[in-house]
């Protein structure tokens, strides 16, 4: 490449580098540092403390509690979500006829903004007069206070949010199955095989790419949620909703412990970096591309 | 082994008559070729044969038992996929072995049998790779295994050399023509290249529009096409057809509004044997050389006749020449 190019390159390079540079490799570098401080409420005086920080998490019952919430949040969020989204762009593919009108149909949460979804949830979760405990009711059944029962805080918080993450996976699914060319179904067919065994053994491993791809975002997404429990749960009850991500937001900007938060930020940072890196060498034997 | 019985088979799309009744015997052993243009209706009536498509109306029966509704996997047949169709995250080997382990075959069978395909096919040095790393023809090769180790009752071929280069079309043709003597399966097998048709087929079944044309062997569909159509698409370059003016130079000769004359059967200036009758003087439009023939394409008057001249010189493009054809 000769210079002039070069300088071309660079120069149509700099608007995103400068803006992922200003709000995201700064607040990252900042995060990292902050969180071998103390920092004063309300002021810029701050100091270095190591790794107390890190230290008084870890000894913290409270801190660990949230990461059992978390990794159950994930456990409830994203197997079913990739089981049901997967299972309906499958039934989809396989009935062209319905798509148009389902696929609208299963995008339509992805497209509604995450505080009106969940306001939609509070209506249907209300335990008097609420949908979900009036079709209980009609069956005999006597609904539970969804929302502030610590027992199913979290299990309504997570449908509420496979709810909302579905349809963005169906869309995924959908073209991954759409890609694999119908002969060797077909091949698959007259070498004996039945549906399910066309699935688990042509269509499945056809698909790993993409199923390996919505389920590092899934889990990313997952670990991130945060709009859905502030609006839902506010973390309740008795913390059975608060994860790592709405555990750091109240100490950063409800505690204003700007270092504890800086230090909780960065070992999210780093759950979400190991769960990928597990997941991309889980990939390595079982996906397929081409 | 095993006879196929295709009885007045109808096949619609919506409004569009795919096929129209096409009703064909093919014996035990037989290797038939469908052939005819895009769009006639020879794959489908292929797919139809697999279980792939099912018929509107009609009945086919493999080995007189009626399979018209029957499931693909009960039908005992295997196809040659166009685009071959390997399962492109199995190896070789795994290719040529799902079919048997969805069937349960013994393990030592299934390795037998796979270890023959794949000698019988040269591919005996591929197996652990997977179709990604193979060429055109040893990715066709494996198609082929893959349907020879679950030794069907009926090979079916959709198409399987299009995808090929010409060289290695030549070749695969020959290694199909082998194969089929040596198993002495029913095959059939679906092809738009007439040339592929009549090299390999014991009986050709020319398709056109949803119909078939004529059924025959190569030569007698060469020799003695009953239609206009199976004159001009058996045969290369395609049959000439003469016309008005140059139908009336053929004076006593024919009585009909057409007349069909090969372009071996017809030559320039004064030099055929024979008796011949002289056509008309035209200019010649264009001339492709083959080596020892040529096909000379001359222009009379507004019709575009072809010319098949075996000589070790040609006459160039722009050059007058008398065209006259052999009566035979």
């Amino acid at each position: 490449m000769n210079r002039k190019s070069s300088a071309l390159a660079w120069g149509l390079l700099f608007p995103t580098l400068a803006v992922l540079a200003l709000f995201v490799l700064y607040p990252a570098a900042q995060s990292f540092w902050l969180s071998f401080q103390d920092v004063e409420p309300f002021s810029k005086r701050s100091f270095f403390v190591g790794f107390e920080n890190y230290q008084v998490l870890f000894n913290s019952p409270d801190y660990w509690q949230t990461v059992r919430v978390t990794l159950f949040f994930l456990l409830y969020t994203v197997i079913p979500s990739l089981v049901i989204s997967l299972t309906v762009a499958v039934l989809l593919d396989a009935n062209p006829f319905f798509q148009n009108m389902f696929r609208t149909l299963f995008l339509l949460p992805v497209a509604i903004s995450s505080s009106m979804a969940a306001m939609l949830w509070i209506f249907i979760y209300n335990p008097t007069a609420g949908f979900l405990n009036y079709a209980l009711d009609v069956l005999g059944i006597h609904g539970p206070n969804w929302l502030a029962d610590p027992d199913w805080a979290l299990v309504a918080v997570a449908v509420a949010t496979v709810w909302k993450e579905i349809g963005f996976n169906i869309i995924f699914f959908l073209a991954g199955l759409t890609s694999i060319p119908l002969e060797l179904k077909e091949a698959a067919e007259l070498d004996g095989a039945n549906s399910w065994q066309v699935f688990r053994y042509v269509t499945l491993p056809l698909l790993s790419p993409t199923l390996f791809f919505v389920s590092v975002v899934s889990v990313i997404n997952s670990l991130q949620s945060f709009g859905q429990i502030h609006i839902l749960t506010t973390g309740g009850p008795m913390g059975e909703t608060t994860t790592l991500v709405y555990n750091l937001y109240r100490d950063a900007f409800v505690k204003f412990r700007t270092g504890l938060a800086s230090s909780e930020a960065v070992i999210l940072f780093g759950l979400i970096l190991l769960a990928t890196m597990v997941q991309f060498r889980m990939a390595k034997k079982r996906v397929h591309y081409g | 082994m095993a006879s196929v019985e295709i009885d007045r088979v109808k096949k619609q799309f919506g409004d569009i008559e795919v096929l129209k009744e096409v009703s064909l015997s093919i014996r035990s052993g037989e290797f038939v070729v469908l052939v005819g243009p895009s769009g006639c209706g020879k794959s489908t009536l292929l797919r139809m044969v697999a279980g792939l498509e099912l018929p509107s109306a009609g009945n086919i029966a493999i080995d007189s038992q009626d399979v018209t509704t029957m499931a693909p996997k009960l039908r005992g047949v295997a196809m040659v996929f166009q685009n071959y169709a390997l399962y492109p995250h199995m190896t070789v080997r795994d290719n040529l072995k799902f079919g048997l382990e969805l069937a349960k075959v013994d393990k030592k069978e299934i390795g037998r049998r796979v270890n023959e395909a794949a000698e019988v096919l040269g591919l005996s040095a591929h197996l652990d790779k997977k179709p990604g790393q193979l060429s055109g023809g040893q990715k066709q090769r494996v198609a082929m295994g893959r349907a020879m180790v679950r030794q069907p009752k009926v090979f079916l071929f959709d198409e399987p050399l299009s995808n090929l280069d010409a060289q290695l079309r030549v070749k695969m043709r020959t290694e199909i023509s082998h194969l089929h003597r040596r198993l002495s399966a029913t095959s059939i097998y679906v092809t738009h290249d007439q040339v592929e048709a009549m090299t390999l087929a014991d009986r050709i079944a020319v398709m056109y529009q949803g119909k078939l044309e004529q059924v025959g062997s190569p030569l007698e569909l060469y020799q003695n096409p009953k239609t206009k159509f199976v004159a001009s698409f058996i045969g290369t370059p395609s049959m000439n057809f003469l016309q008005g003016e140059l139908l009336q130079s053929l004076k006593g000769n024919v009585q009909a509004s057409s007349a069909g004359v090969r372009p071996e059967h017809t030559f320039l200036a004064n030099t055929g044997q024979g008796e011949c009758v002289f056509l008309g003087k035209g200019q010649i439009v264009l001339v492709e050389p083959l080596g020892s023939l040529a096909y000379i394409h001359v222009r009379i008057h507004d019709h575009y006749l072809v010319s098949e001249l075996k000589s070790d010189r040609f006459p160039h493009a722009g050059e007058t020449v008398e065209f006259m054809i052999t009566i035979l």
